[in-house]
């Protein structure tokens, strides 16, 4: 057809005159209705999911953090212990020890238990009181050594050796990797957990997006016959659930942030800070992480309504 | 014969809905650039349906079928939309969506081909201020009368200026006065060189005009020329 503007030609002379100037809201309407859509409904269940979301990530994390906490301190520790056949026996081979130790390169500090204390560890198989009537209790030597050490402790086990017979050098190899171990395993089902709860936002983004595209189909068809490609109408039921994803992964975002916030403080009161667990805290890196998660729920929603509407429209269409 | 090149083809085409007989059979038609056809025959002849075919919502059965020199039938998905944004559709039951304002239905075949909303807000707002509609173009289409609604259908037809316009009983909703300018508008933009099929009952409208008929009966369809009037 021609160029010219539309009703630049003779019919349009007998158009009625223009009317008055009248102000039209020229925003930008959403093509595909916002109820049509899953809506509310929607976005109270990406909510949830978010929610759950947020906090199995965020038990990925604390794990992670507390192992490393654990580890770190196992990894900077040994202990000796110098058993004997009486007190005097022990404090002989704990004094040789002790020495060899402050003359090895490597070890920032050896502390003796006091005796009383390592009584007090071994009540649990001996009884309250009873232990401390046995004269051949171990002495225990606490230990802090450089990571260099501890990388290779065989010189100081053979002068250890040959100083104190009685005496054995633990570098709690085992309870770090069982610790190791245990840690991996609750990292790996908390991201289990974390990705069967994005594998639900797939699965109510699949069913609401075909509910949608049933609702609409109306609109659909129309937008098809006025020129609308299949990419454009999915990218408008895209754009639909990212902000309804949006809306509600933030949502959850902000509730699990007050419910991890409430057990942090919960937790620190309870047990205090001198406890054997590593403080239960949330900051600074752990917290990108976070608001991490409502952007991949949204996204993933978003993503897998756009799939599933272009498989649905060649199907349909 | 036109010298012009065609851009409606059928051969031999037919359709049938699902397993039943075929509503239309054995259709050879050929529209060329810049013709003006009316389509007429009683209800439920098949008119809507031969427009279906044309404005691609339905494929025929068998025959072949070229639109804008397009075999419909081998061209791939994605090649259809851009067949679609080629022809102005005035649908007998409107299809304006209901959610959004008459300026946006209008709007919509531009919206979809992605053109700027500054491109097209001025050519939109002329064609509602000349369907008398430029102090509805908030309203959506619930709270617009049957005329209205129909005579914002015929802007969003027109909005982009199609190369082939089709019209399934454009003035079934509107005022006799009405209904002769919507039908001089389509006689200009044929002039322009768009070609025009109107469907149409009104057998006053058709003798008037004096343009070809194609007239569908039994399932087929026949061609006579136009009586009367300047074709």
């Amino acid at each position: 057809m021609s160029e010219r503007p539309l009703t630049d030609h003779p019919e349009f002379d007998d158009a009625p005159p223009p009317e008055a100037p009248r102000i039209h809201r020229f925003r930008r309407e959403p093509l595909l209705p916002e109820a049509g859509a899953g809506g509310a409904p929607l976005t109270a269940v990406i909510a949830v999911i978010s929610f759950l979301a947020v906090l199995s990530m965020a038990s990925v994390l604390i794990i992670n953090k507390s192992a490393s906490e654990w580890t770190a301190e196992l990894r900077s520790e040994i202990t000796v212990q110098v058993k004997g056949v009486d007190a005097e026996e022990i404090a002989a081979g704990a004094a040789a020890a002790m020495r060899i130790l402050n003359e090895t390169e490597g070890v920032i500090e050896a502390m003796e238990m006091d005796r009383d204390d390592t009584a007090a560890l071994l009540e649990p198989w001996l009884g309250k009181d009873n232990a401390a009537a046995f004269v051949n209790i171990p002495a225990i030597i606490e230990v802090k050594v450089t990571p260099g050490l501890r990388a290779d402790l065989d010189l100081l086990r053979t002068r250890l050796a040959a100083a104190a017979p009685n005496a054995s050098l633990d570098d709690h190899a085992a309870w770090h990797s069982r610790l190791s171990t245990a840690a991996r395993s609750g990292q790996m089902f908390a991201f289990a957990v974390f990705l069967i709860i994005l594998g639900a936002a797939c699965a109510i983004s699949i069913f609401a997006a075909r509910a949608g595209l049933a609702a609409n189909h109306e609109i659909v068809s129309v937008l098809h016959l006025v020129g609308a490609t299949d990419e454009f109408i999915a990218s408008e039921v895209q754009r639909r659930f990212f902000v309804l994803g949006l809306r509600g992964a933030l949502a959850g975002l902000v509730v699990a942030l007050a419910a991890l916030g409430t057990a942090a403080l919960s937790l620190k009161s309870g047990i205090g800070t001198d406890s054997f667990l590593p403080q239960f805290s949330i900051g600074g890196w752990m917290v990108l992480w976070l608001f991490a998660v409502p952007l991949a729920t949204c996204l993933v929603t978003a993503l897998t309504a756009r799939l599933t509407v272009l498989k649905a429209l060649q199907e349909q269409y | 014969m036109s010298a012009n090149k065609a851009i409606v083809e059928f051969e031999e085409a037919g359709f049938a809905y699902s397993d039943e007989a075929e509503t239309l059979s054995d259709i050879n038609l050929r529209l060329h650039e810049g013709e003006f056809r009316f389509l007429t025959g009683p209800s439920g002849a098949g008119k809507t349906t031969l427009l279906k075919m044309i404005y691609l919502a339905h494929k025929p059965t068998r025959g072949h079928f070229r639109l804008f020199g397009e075999d419909t039938a081998g061209a791939p998905r994605d090649a259809l939309p851009p067949l679609r944004r080629r022809i102005g559709v005035v649908f007998q039951e409107f299809r304006l969506l209901d959610h959004l304002t008459a300026f946006d239905n209008v709007a919509l075949p531009m919206k979809v081909a992605g053109i700027n909303q500054n491109q097209y807000r001025e050519d939109v707002s002329e064609l509602l201020n000349w369907v008398g509609l430029g102090h509805r173009m908030n309203a959506k289409p619930p709270t617009l009368s049957g005329g209205e609604q129909q005579r914002v259908a015929l802007a969003r037809a027109l909005v982009s200026k199609p190369d082939l316009i089709l019209a399934d009983e454009p003035t079934g909703n509107v005022d006799p006065a009405m209904s002769e300018r919507i039908m001089k508008l389509f006689i200009e933009l044929n002039k322009l060189g768009a070609a025009v099929i109107v469907a149409t009952h009104n057998l006053h409208l058709v003798q008037s005009l004096g343009k070809p008929v194609l007239r569908i009966a039994d399932g087929r369809v026949s061609h006579s020329a136009g009586a009367g009037g300047a074709g």
